[in-house]
């Protein structure tokens, strides 16, 4: 009589769930006892990528308000401010106006009356104790010129700077080299910020790379043992990069909620002032930035921990 | 029936020092060999080469129908996992106990093999080596003798076709050196092939098992089972 075969049913799902259940143990559990177990020696890398992180998180925020400042600045030398004489008749404020509004090389023109200037000055620091010390509002009333190109302010304030309307004392805002002045100094720090954290970045790499060694030294036997067994290279190799990996993302979560909590208490401190000197620099920005920096030391551990094995464990 | 092991014309040079010289050795199913020979004869190298620890300069190693010799880095465990290794010094993991020592091997072999499959096998393999009732301790709470007879249901437990052991008395007395060559011939019994460097003298010439002696590098005598005479030259070497 024929029989049926009967074939049993995979336990693919029971299966997964094995396998997972090895990896995981071989792999993260073993990689984090390890890292508990070397914890000594792993303090001097782990510190050295928390200043690292820190400063990098804090130069990358400085670098993005540096940026917007710039631009702020860059805006703002673009846009002149004619400076009117306080005995002008509207007549010649017209005919300026028209001068101006006519020039193919000016974007726009606007006309802020004394009052206008008062209210602006207050939201400038140092220029309300003026108005407050004056008898009389100190502002002069102006013509706001948005020139086009930055390099045609010169020759627009040498065009008003003698018309019948302009104040012959102070007839412009136009500062010669102030702009170029700006920005050799952002570009200055902008230099100097990136030598700073390229030469901490060596340090932390350095230092990293010691430590995975030193990890590899003193489990040696144990990583000879599991070759012997015939342990594939990512099970000896994975739990040292997920050790490194474990450093780096502390140092970064470490380093990322200062950053975050640094940028919070500037801007609980005074929103007004913080936004004047880090122009751009939001919650969301400092949220984004401490994300940044821990994934960056999570890419700064385990890289560092591939280099080190590819030059110190044999396969 | 095919050769587990099959050394072709092998020779392995350290710098000038030429440590192993056309050495032809062929390795069935089921043999228990010796391999014997002075210090410095070329022993642990020919070991070595069959686990691919070490590559030859000149010739080929065949393992169970893998070509050693050439076999990429990447592949090397699979090789491994086809030889069982025993070492004079045991190389027993000090944070595991005797039965996550052994279960260790089945499982960094076949991630397929749960726990509990590779605790009851690893007990299953310390029972067959008489340690069925110490799998949870630690091997510095066992004796010399007991932690190489874990060392060896280790090799085992996965049922590799090779098992080689290089010097595995080396720092055992006579009664568990004894113990631990009737176990290594139960072994060969079920169809594994064995091959064991040693310096014992007394464990070849008493076993009558087929003796290969390396000299200087060279294989210069080849001996089958029962054959074996008084190896009086070895208690000299």
């Amino acid at each position: 009589m024929a029989g049926n075969v009967v074939t049993a049913r995979f336990p693919r799902r029971r299966m997964i769930q094995i396998v997972a259940t090895n990896v995981f143990r071989f792999l993260f559990r073993g990689a984090a006892r390890n890292w508990i177990r070397n914890l000594s020696s792993t303090a001097p890398a782990l510190g050295s990528m928390t200043l690292l992180l820190l400063l990098s998180g804090v130069i990358g925020l400085s670098g993005f308000a540096l940026v917007n400042l710039e631009r702020v600045e860059s805006s703002q030398a673009s846009l002149l401010h004619v400076y009117i004489r306080d005995s002008a008749t509207s007549t010649d404020v017209d005919a300026l106006w028209d001068r101006l509004a006519t020039d193919p090389r000016i974007g726009s023109v606007y006309y802020t009356t004394k009052a206008e200037a008062l209210q602006r000055a207050q939201h400038i620091p140092g220029l309300p104790q003026i108005a407050d010390a004056a008898d009389s509002n100190p502002f002069p009333a102006s013509l706001d010129v948005q020139v086009k190109n930055i390099n045609d302010v010169a020759a627009i304030d040498a065009m008003v700077r003698n018309d019948l309307a302009v104040d012959p004392v102070s007839p412009t805002s136009y500062d010669r080299g102030a702009y170029q002045r700006i920005q050799a100094v952002l570009f200055g720090i902008a230099v100097a910020g990136l030598v700073f954290v390229a030469l901490l970045g060596f340090v932390a790499v350095t230092v990293t790379l010691h430590s995975i060694r030193a990890a590899i030294h003193s489990r040696r036997d144990e990583v000879a043992i599991m070759q012997l067994v015939g342990a594939p290279r990512w099970m000896v190799r994975g739990p040292f990069v997920i050790e490194g990996a474990i450093t780096g993302g502390l140092a970064g979560a470490a380093a990322g909620l200062v950053v975050f909590g640094l940028t919070m208490a500037g801007i609980a401190a005074g929103s007004d002032s913080f936004a004047q000197f880090a122009p751009g620099v939001t919650v969301t920005v400092a949220a984004f930035a401490a994300i940044l920096v821990f994934t960056a030391g999570v890419g700064l551990g385990s890289g560092s921990s591939l280099v080190s094995l590819r030059r110190h464990l044999e396969s | 029936m095919p050769s587990i092991v099959d050394l072709i014309a092998v020779s392995r040079a350290y710098g000038p020092r030429l440590a192993l010289d056309d050495v032809h050795l062929a390795l069935e199913p089921g043999e228990l060999a010796f391999l014997v020979g002075p210090s410095g004869a070329g022993k642990t190298t020919l070991l070595k080469l069959i686990n691919r620890e070490i590559r030859p300069t000149n010739g080929e190693v065949w393992v169970d129908g893998i070509a050693a010799h050439s076999l990429k880095a990447s592949r090397v465990p699979d090789l491994r996992r086809r030889v069982g290794v025993v070492f004079q010094d045991y190389k027993l993991l000090p944070r595991l106990t005797a039965r996550e020592n052994v279960a260790l091997a089945l499982q960094v072999g076949d991630l397929r093999v749960s726990d509990h499959e590779a605790s009851e096998r690893a007990i299953d393999a310390l029972d067959a080596v008489g340690l069925g009732d110490r799998g949870a301790s630690f091997p510095h709470q066992l004796s010399g003798g007991q932690q190489q007879r874990v060392a060896v249901a280790r090799a085992v437990v996965a049922q590799p076709p090779l098992l080689i052991a290089d010097e595995p008395t080396g720092n055992l007395d006579l009664e568990n050196s004894w113990e631990l060559m009737d176990l290594f011939g139960d072994i060969a019994a079920f169809g594994t092939a064995v091959l064991i460097a040693t310096h014992n003298v007394e464990i070849v010439t008493r076993l009558q098992r087929r003796v290969l002696t390396l000299v200087a590098g060279r294989l210069v005598r080849d001996q089958p089972a029962g054959k074996t005479g008084r190896l009086a030259w070895l208690a000299t070497s």
